[in-house]
């Protein structure tokens, strides 16, 4: 009887599969989550928004077990209130994540990996049973995944489907994504986005977890945005507009930095050229940049973009042909002639390629810094400390101390503490590897911004990005890389458009 | 230098946890002092000879081969690396000391040092260049090094080591122990190097993230080989000291340093994740592991079972490590 009432009231025939009340976490010192309250309904995608520490990272690990909040309840649509007292125990009330990290062993193969964690102690394993459930579940989801195969040969995309496969053996029915697509292409985010309508139409409660706003337009019903801890807007996607949910995400207007202004003059003399450079990943790739201009390079994940840089820096070995630096050839071997060189690499995986979380923003600068900061091997502190407290103001870095430790600045601003290392070191030549992966939006144009001046102040950028949007906002000229080789460059006019952009990455694939 | 101060200013994301990773950093580094000061307080009040001046002399003076051997471990740790083949040093380089104190002080300790410091850029070469796993490399080589110091005079032990040599390293200067001012000198320029060098700060940013570091034009083998090279330096310090107390050199000396160097260096907080680490802290945790045998000594234990404390000492070193990591 009640419960026939309270459906006719909010007009929902739907109870929701999992509501979250008044969830509140405190972190040492930070509050987290204040209050959150959240509804996952079956047969919706919920996108959840917010910056980098927003606390959308959080809500999720409560769901699914791996943090335990402070107060607050969690209640499923058959059991009612319930403890999530571990993933496991989230698993088995039908509560799967897929997350960045995947949690696969690359060892085991597809089905092992499916029923991972399923038989306990000397139990034997029922592998025949396991086999053909999981085919059974591959043949919904992902028809072209052989069981057998170890998980180690997939690519990014396949392991996500062997991911969700996991949670859908286990009888789930909220699965939440946690950026799924920041490591696939355009085609891969493509079926993954059909993957999901299908699980939708199943009737499984999705959340969806995204920065990038085509996205969370094209595959979202229902939206929360956080906003320190907190929710500040919930609703339909059809009753926002992509300007409104930036400014409720930044909390606050969007300056004119993300619209298009004028890219910077370009000067006349050559700064960069690759003349035929090849090396195991890249083939005879000749490109030239002038001074004060910025190239993009376009192509899917795999297609030799980022190999392009790493060729430039003395990564990967360079097999033939030469990179020219101002007209003298350079051709590094090492990143440290890279650097003598005057280039500079600024790579896409921060955490792991670029900063040292654990020693403070002074020491993260000077790393690449020791030959200008000593004398005889000893550091000059208080000339280096007056160095970086000068980027740290110029840059706008916050929290504007130099002894921060490194882990504790947002993506937006460990990225700028990067970008002055490499400034500090002389360095002319910049390759950007996505330069605002992980970066809010508000951060985002900061660091737009920082490009550009880079470039009117004679630099010459080469910027590897997924993101056509931002490919068009920044460059002079985009490339577009694939199977390793560059195959057309095309000036960004006002003529070039996302949509071209795609069908020239098209036409060089089937060529 | 490049003008950017016309750069919009945003204050988002300013937000960001702040006092968490302080509160860790405190607590490792109270623990240490903590733990020290109670064994000392325990073992005051269980005996009172343990803190008469005479018996902390000697505590110092016990503990001095072990600071010396810590400290080179420490910086080794430091760049997550691991260096067991230092015991062995110990006693293949005071054997080749021995031997060559015949010909004079200092061909003796010259080629000591010589040794240690070929032992330590064997390992450092193959780890860094050939990219060989550290544990496995200094493992072998433990045995390696060991064999030859045995090899050299067929297992017989080397007696008559000259006055002046036994002088500078078994000592007095102004009544204190040589060995103890060794230890103290060797901890002291540790710590600046750690903290005022290039070399210090690279240390600190290979064990913290190698990748970055390379990244950022570090030269890495470089900087690995140097610390491997200092480990053996200071083992074959270490040895003069051994040698000089006992007055002879025997190929078998210093077996099983490797675990009370490894030992004071987590107790003094360095952190086997690499990154972490202070050569003050690894002189108190020699201190503390030398303290721990004093004190049971002097309250009758068995040797055998002093092997046991310490052992769980250096295990309950490394859990705490783990747990302040945890929280911070």
């Amino acid at each position: 009887m009640l419960k026939a009432f309270s459906q006719a009231e909010d007009g929902e025939s739907r109870p929701p599969a999992l509501r979250m009340t008044g969830i509140a976490k405190r972190f040492a010192g930070v509050q987290a989550l204040k209050g959150v309250d959240l509804d996952l309904r079956g047969g919706e995608v919920h996108a959840l928004l917010g910056e980098n520490g927003a606390g959308k990272s959080t809500l999720m690990k409560v769901m699914f077990g791996i943090v335990q909040p402070d107060q607050g309840e969690i209640a499923l649509d058959p059991l009612g209130v319930v403890r999530i007292d571990g993933p496991r125990s989230a698993l088995a009330m039908g509560i799967g994540l897929v997350s960045q990290e995947l949690s696969l062993v690359p060892q085991l193969d597809v089905a092992q990996n499916i029923f991972l964690g399923r038989t306990r102690g000397l139990k034997l394993v029922p592998r025949a049973d396991f086999r053909r459930e999981a085919r059974a579940i591959l043949d919904d989801l992902a028809p072209h995944l052989d069981i057998a195969t170890p998980v180690s040969a997939l690519g990014m995309a396949d392991r996500q489907l062997v991911e969700i496969s996991r949670t859908l053996a286990r009888g789930g029915r909220i699965i939440a994504f946690d950026e799924p697509t920041s490591s696939l292409t355009p085609a891969e985010q493509d079926s993954l986005f059909g993957v999901i309508r299908r699980l939708k139409a199943a009737g499984k409660a999705i959340v969806y977890i995204s920065h990038r706003m085509k996205e969370i337009r094209a595959i979202a019903d229902h939206v929360t945005i956080l906003r320190d801890g907190e929710v500040v807007a919930s609703g339909p996607i059809g009753d926002y507009s992509e300007a409104r949910l930036n400014e409720l995400i930044a909390g606050r207007e969007l300056s004119r930095e993300m619209s298009a202004e004028k890219p910077a003059q370009v000067q006349t003399n050559a700064l960069l050229e690759l003349r035929g450079l090849s090396s195991s990943r890249v083939r005879d790739v000749n490109l030239s940049i002038k001074a004060g201009e910025i190239v993009g390079l376009s192509g899917l994940v795999g297609s030799g973009r980022s190999a392009i840089l790493r060729a430039c820096f003395g990564i990967d070995e360079v097999s033939a042909g030469e990179i020219v630096v101002a007209g003298a050839p350079v051709t590094p071997g090492t990143p440290a002639d890279a650097m003598r060189a005057g280039i500079a690499l600024i790579p896409e995986d921060r955490r792991g390629h670029a900063i040292v979380p654990m020693m403070d923003v002074e020491r993260n600068f000077g790393l690449g810094n020791h030959d200008r900061f000593t004398s005889l091997g000893v550091i000059k502190g208080s000339e280096r400390r007056r160095s970086v407290k000068r980027y740290v103001d110029e840059l706008h870095v916050r929290p504007a101390s130099i002894s921060t430790e490194m882990r504790n600045l947002s993506g937006g601003n460990q990225q700028k503490v990067v970008i002055a290392r490499w400034l500090a070191t002389g360095a002319r030549v910049f390759l950007f590897d996505e330069p605002t992966r992980g970066i809010d939006v508000g951060a985002k144009a900061e660091i737009y911004a920082l490009l550009r001046r880079l470039a009117a102040d004679g630099a010459a950028l080469l910027v590897v990005s997924s993101e056509l949007p931002e490919l068009l906002l920044i460059c002079h000229r985009i490339g577009i890389v694939s199977g390793g080789r560059l195959h057309t460059i095309v000036a960004n006019d006002a003529a070039l458009t996302e949509e071209r952009l795609i069908e020239l990455a098209a036409r060089e694939d089937n060529s | 230098m490049t003008e950017l101060s016309s750069l919009p200013r945003t204050d988002a994301a300013e937000k960001k946890p702040l006092a968490s990773s302080r509160r860790g950093d405190a607590l490792r580094k109270a623990s240490v002092a903590i733990g020290c000061v109670t064994l000392f307080v325990v073992f005051s009040v269980l005996n009172t000879t343990f803190y008469q001046p005479s018996n902390l002399i000697d505590i110092m003076l016990q503990s001095s081969i072990n600071a010396v051997i810590a400290v080179g471990m420490t910086l080794v740790i430091m760049t997550k690396g691991i260096d067991l083949s230092v015991g062995s040093v110990v006693g293949l380089s005071s054997m080749v000391a021995a031997d060559m104190l015949s010909h004079g002080l200092l061909v003796g300790v010259g080629a000591g040092l010589l040794v240690g410091l070929i032992c330590g850029l064997l390992n450092g070469l193959l780890i860094a260049k050939v990219k060989l796993p550290d544990f496995i490399v200094t493992l072998g080589t433990l045995s390696i090094y060991r064999g030859a110091a045995l090899i050299y005079t067929d297992g017989q032990p080397i007696y008559g080591l000259s006055k002046e040599f036994r002088a500078i390293f078994a000592g007095r200067l102004l009544d204190i122990p040589t060995p103890v001012l060794l230890a103290l000198a060797v901890a002291a320029l540790a710590f600046l190097l750690v903290r005022y060098t290039a070399l210090g700060e690279q240390i600190i940013a290979i064990g913290g993230n190698e990748e970055a570091a390379r990244l950022s034009g570090v030269n890495v083998e470089r900087v690995k080989v140097t610390v491997y090279t200092i480990s053996g330096v200071l083992s074959s310090l270490a040895g003069f000291v051994l040698i000089a107390r006992i007055g002879a050199a025997e190929p078998i000396g210093g077996s099983g340093f490797e675990l009370q160097a490894i030992g004071s260096a987590v107790i003094g907080g360095a952190s086997l994740f690499g990154g972490v680490g202070n050569p003050l802290g690894s002189l108190i945790g020699a201190l503390t592991l030398g303290a721990l045998q004093n004190g049971l000594t002097l309250m009758n234990v068995p040797s055998f079972w002093q092997y046991v404390a310490s052992g769980a000492v250096v295990i309950l070193a490394v859990f705490a490590d783990q747990w302040t990591r945890k929280r911070g």
